[in-house]
């Protein structure tokens, strides 16, 4: 098919067909996921959650949300630096969209060609860079907004990202090093006969811990707060611009999830037949994982985030990456 | 000089310990809260139990026999009654005498307080809070009840058993 083409128009259907692909199903775990979520809130507290809105156990409930909010006027802040505060949503979007293109979806069987958008030979180094950039469109988002609540949210979002930032990298680092690639696929193959979770315990904890920071997630979610400083970042915006911070806190949440199961997780790999279901599973134990974490914990100081961050993560992620280190010198 | 060593449990060893294990306790917890099913009743489509007792609108009891009330119109429960809204008129017989029967039973129920004085000040045991509590109306002039009405909603009310006007 790709020959009976002009090579431009085969690109230029590739470059429409994949990132309406990676909407696509990003707007769908959204939806799905502001239900879910719920669900799974109310049903640790005991509660039912929505159930009446539509479909079965109101699984629709996504989509009323989403019309209500759609309807919903547009409010821009009278001293809002204009052009900061509009943008943020995307800018805090689009990272949390592109993450997706170096992420492998599974393995069409064992040998099978790899649902991947591009297979970049620096993918892990593409991850740490593009994800770190939601920090960035929060500090738009808190400036822009010219709120005292926004400016406080957005200052320890910027404030925690150093603290968690290096811990993260360091813990990839430690299965770059086991896998002997940067790419997200190799690192992948690298786990066929044993997942990466198994040496590294130490180190997925680390990442994990670091992955719930980088979301805004709790036990990290101090820069939203909204028992002290009403939703953070999002304070000042509302309607549609406040679903695109939903759309992308979801997205960036399986986002990091994909990378997580891809990463230590073993991917595509599992028992009976490898292949799509298993990247699926995973993904959403971990989402499933994140939520519970979420209605268990509660919220971390400022200050304890970054003892957490330096003194405990930091050297832990240290620890895993020089074990490895040894033990591959070891074998090696 | 004797140094006591310093006995911190929320750090070292022993409070990284404790963090993981409340962390995992913490967590056992959700999850076998996560299994149960919802103590939620969906109120409006499920009726909600009411305790033995609950003190709904002040309602006629009935003789279940004869179908008659026994209510004598003494009108102790309109003196007893702390915002007056119990309105009693006795019947008057062929001879022009009182008779001990109500004619006029009225309560206007938007302004009662449920308070169970007028149940307490009844000598012939004729009141009875019923367990209805459902009573919402968008205008006041909707919760005046009449003697027949209350009677009617003592009927409806929970547990009537055909007992010589006595509920069981």
């Amino acid at each position: 098919m790709q020959a009976a083409l002009p090579p431009w128009l085969w690109n230029l259907i590739v470059a429409v067909v994949k990132p309406t692909l990676i909407l696509a199903f990003i707007g769908l775990n959204a939806l799905l996921l502001i239900w879910g979520e719920r669900k799974v809130a109310a049903r640790i507290q005991r509660r039912r959650g929505p159930e009446v809105v539509g479909g079965p156990w109101g699984v629709l409930q996504g989509i009323a949300d989403g019309v209500k909010l759609f309807a919903k006027e547009d409010v821009m802040p009278a001293r809002a630096d204009r052009w900061v505060w509009s943008l943020a949503p995307s800018v805090v979007f689009v990272p949390a969209a592109m993450v997706f293109l170096v992420l492998p979806f599974g393995a069409l069987g064992p040998s099978g060609p790899v649902l991947v958008m591009r297979d970049l030979e620096n993918a892990v180094l593409y991850l740490m860079a593009v994800a770190s950039f939601t920090a960035l469109g929060i500090w738009m988002a808190g400036w822009g907004s010219n709120s005292k609540y926004s400016l406080l949210g957005a200052m320890r979002a910027i404030s925690m990202l150093i603290s968690y930032e290096v811990p993260l990298v360091l813990a990839v680092l430690g299965v770059v090093l086991a896998a002997g690639s940067l790419s997200v696929v190799d690192i992948v193959r690298a786990q066929e006969s044993r997942w990466f979770i198994i040496p590294q315990f130490l180190g997925f904890l680390v990442f994990y811990a670091a992955t719930l920071a980088e979301l805004n997630r709790t036990p990290f979610d101090l820069v939203l707060g909204e028992s002290e400083i009403v939703v953070g970042y999002a304070t000042e915006y509302s309607g549609i611009r406040w679903s695109m911070f939903f759309f992308a806190e979801y997205g960036a949440l399986v986002a990091s999830s994909l990378v997580a199961a891809n990463l230590f997780l073993g991917g595509w790999h599992g028992p009976f037949y490898p292949g799509v279901h298993w990247v699926l599973i995973k993904t959403y134990a971990l989402v499933f994982l994140a939520i519970w974490i979420r209605w268990t914990l509660p919220r971390f100081r400022i200050d304890q985030v970054m003892d957490f961050g330096w003194k405990v993560l930091l050297p832990l992620s240290l620890l895993n990456l020089t074990a490895t280190g040894a033990w591959m010198a070891v074998k090696a | 000089m004797v140094r006591v060593p310093r006995v911190d449990s929320r750090s070292g060893l022993r409070g990284a310990w404790r963090a993981v294990k409340s962390i995992l306790v913490g967590h056992g917890i959700t999850f076998r809260e996560f299994l149960k099913e919802p103590i939620t009743i969906r109120y409006p489509e499920e009726p909600v139990p009411y305790p033995p007792g609950v003190r709904g609108i002040p309602s006629l009891k009935v003789n279940m026999e004869t179908g008659e009330l026994n209510c004598t119109a003494c009108g102790l429960c309109a003196r007893s009654c702390p915002v007056g809204i119990i309105t009693v008129e006795p019947m008057v017989g062929p001879d022009g005498k009182r008779m001990q029967y109500p004619a006029v039973y009225r309560l206007e129920f938007h302004r009662c307080l449920v308070c169970n004085l007028c149940v307490e000040a009844c000598p012939f045991d004729s009141l009875e809070m019923a367990d209805m509590v459902e009573l919402s109306q968008y205008h006041p002039e909707a919760l005046v009840f009449e003697r027949d009405q209350l009677a009617e909603i003592w009927k409806r009310s929970r547990a009537v058993r055909i007992a010589g006007g006595q509920k069981i």
